[in-house]
């Protein structure tokens, strides 16, 4: 899996890329922007072809962690194999997902997840 | 003109308590699924690609609908969060909007059209408003008008009704049986008028059948019956001989026992609903009202066998250390069943560690009526609100798969991981997770 990391205003844009399974999962914790509690994040998927139950467990477990610090997390441009993993999970109602990653950003610019 | 589709679970929570083998957008008005009359909807006005969008599961809606090849359109499939506004979805599919002209579609309503009349000036209509509301949503127009269409042509009547309770599904129903194909586009076949039949219907030569009727697919309708008048017999229903149903919904995978009368009914299952008031009876007698069960496809056949083996491996390999500490245990009284078995103590905490507080539970794994993993009985009880727990996702085992996982850390977090691999296990699979669930409970405890 491939971290990509870019700026927007406040709001960082971490574009994944790649596999997201239980041995590629903890790396997702290295990336700075994600391991920042306080930083507000717009996750990317498009580039995401496959997601386990440890991949998903590593995004929850982001979302937790910068919710208690008020910080938000959105999800964008996830491929329908992607969205099917959140719908069988249920894991839909706990992230706000886009279909286009500015709308995101523009999203987090102005909404205080808490 | 593009449709968007937004369903929040909240407002068909009435339908799992009352059907709940039924997933609500697929829920049968007259037969035809919920769903369709909104996507019929959608085309009517021009859309050629459409979006259904929901904070529950679609992926048994995905399964009927597919592509929407079927109906000359692009239907697609997103989800949306509990708390969106009509703001926020759009946001949320900037991308399929484009920035053109979109109908929001929101709500658990049944929208009453005709099929004869056209629609299509929604796309030229300048307004902001609802074009149409009522308790349960809205349709609304956003985005710039489309030109081309003439504005001040008169446009065709429509309605929305909330569809909230069992009352308002009976009516809702019963109203499109009347009004029949000539408003509606509904599936069978008929002759005549007021009269559709589905595939595969065997009707008996003595049985009456009195319009307007609607027969879905597979039905059985045996001697000296009377269908009718007003009657809806959904898809695999077998009425048996001398019944009579008028004014009554039969909804699918229903037997109706030999000369029962149902008069201004819904029947589901063993259930027999009362339309007016909405309550509900429970039929104990299979003879007189049951719900047709479909047999055990191979694969569940497989899994259960290869499960049974592993099981039975287990039980051999647990049988000494059983036969060591059950007794010394059940002395002190630390022995009951998981998940309460005290764990103080060396034999408490080695019996914990190598599972033997699960061993009485193989035996219903060989018996088939548990898994050897699957969903856990926590878990299960914590999600279950949501549709897919009442589905076939929640097995109940001997072991959960949140047990063979890291990451679970609640009983959100457990029935998360079990709905996933519920899904995409496979009984060998399986067994590699049983293997994980059984170190994880020797190394880290329970």
């Amino acid at each position: 899996m491939t971290i990509t990391e870019t700026s927007d205003g406040s709001i960082t844009i971490v574009a994944l890329c790649g596999t997201i399974d239980s041995s590629t999962a903890p790396e997702l914790h290295k990336s700075p922007a994600i391991a920042d509690t306080l930083r507000s994040v717009v996750i990317d998927l498009e580039k995401v072809d496959f997601l386990d139950s440890s991949g998903l467990g590593a995004l929850v477990g982001t979302l937790r962690l910068k919710q208690e610090a008020k910080a938000a997390v959105l999800l964008s441009c996830m491929n329908p194999r992607v969205r099917k993993v959140f719908d069988i999970t249920g894991t839909v109602k706990l992230f706000h997902i886009f279909d286009d990653t500015s709308a995101a950003v523009e999203y987090a610019a102005t909404h205080n997840e808490g | 003109m593009k449709t968007l589709i937004a369903i929040k679970e909240q407002y068909h929570t009435w339908v799992h308590e009352a059907f709940p083998a039924m997933h609500p957008l697929l829920l049968p008005l007259c037969n035809k699924p919920f769903i369709e009359y909104l996507i019929d909807f959608a085309i009517l006005a021009g859309s050629r690609e459409v979006r259904l969008l929901s904070d529950g599961q679609l992926t048994e809606v995905e399964e009927h609908c597919g592509t929407g090849s079927r109906w000359g359109i692009e239907l697609s499939y997103a989800n949306l969060h509990p708390a969106d506004d009509q703001q926020q979805l759009l946001d949320k599919n900037r991308k399929f909007c484009g920035g053109g002209r979109t109908m929001i579609l929101t709500g658990y309503n049944f929208i009453s059209y005709n099929k004869q009349k056209s629609y299509l000036d929604l796309a030229t209509i300048a307004t902001d408003t609802p074009i149409a509301s009522c308790p349960g949503g809205t349709i609304t127009l956003k985005g710039p008008p489309e030109s081309g269409a003439s504005e001040k042509s008169p446009l065709a009547p429509f309605s929305i009704t909330p569809l909230d309770s069992v009352q308002s599904y009976f009516r809702i129903s019963m109203e499109t049986l009347q009004t029949g194909s000539s408003r509606y586009v509904l599936p069978g076949y008929g002759s005549e008028p007021d009269c559709s039949i589905g595939k595969n219907v065997i009707i008996s030569k003595t049985a009456q059948i009195r319009k307007p009727v609607s027969i879905g697919d597979n039905v059985q309708i045996l001697p000296k019956t009377i269908i009718g008048p007003s009657a809806i017999i959904g898809s695999n229903v077998v009425i048996d001989n001398g019944c009579s149903v008028s004014g009554s919904i039969i909804i699918d995978n229903t037997y109706i026992g030999e000369n029962l009368e149902i008069d201004m009914r819904i029947a589901a299952g063993n259930t027999l609903i009362d339309p007016t008031s909405g309550v509900s009876l429970t039929m104990e007698d299979p003879h007189l009202l049951v719900g047709i069960k479909t047999w055990a496809t191979t694969a569940i056949l497989k899994r259960k066998t290869i499960h049974a083996l592993a099981a039975t491996i287990l039980l051999v390999l647990q049988f000494i250390p059983f036969i060591l500490l059950f007794p010394l245990l059940k002395l002190q009284g630390k022995w009951k069943d998981d998940p309460y078995m005290q764990e103080t103590g060396l034999a408490g905490a080695l019996a914990v560690a190598i599972s033997l507080d699960r061993f009485p539970l193989l035996l219903k794994v060989i018996t088939g009526k548990l898994d050897i993993i699957g969903s856990s009985s926590r878990s299960t009880c914590a999600g279950k609100h949501s549709y897919p727990d009442s589905g076939p996702l929640s097995r109940l085992a001997v072991f959960s798969y949140a047990e063979a996982e890291d990451w679970p850390v609640n009983g959100s977090d457990a029935a998360i991981v079990e709905r996933f691999h519920a899904v995409h296990s496979t009984p060998i699979k399986d067994i590699g997770m049983t293997i994980k669930a059984l170190i994880n409970r020797l190394t880290k405890g329970r």
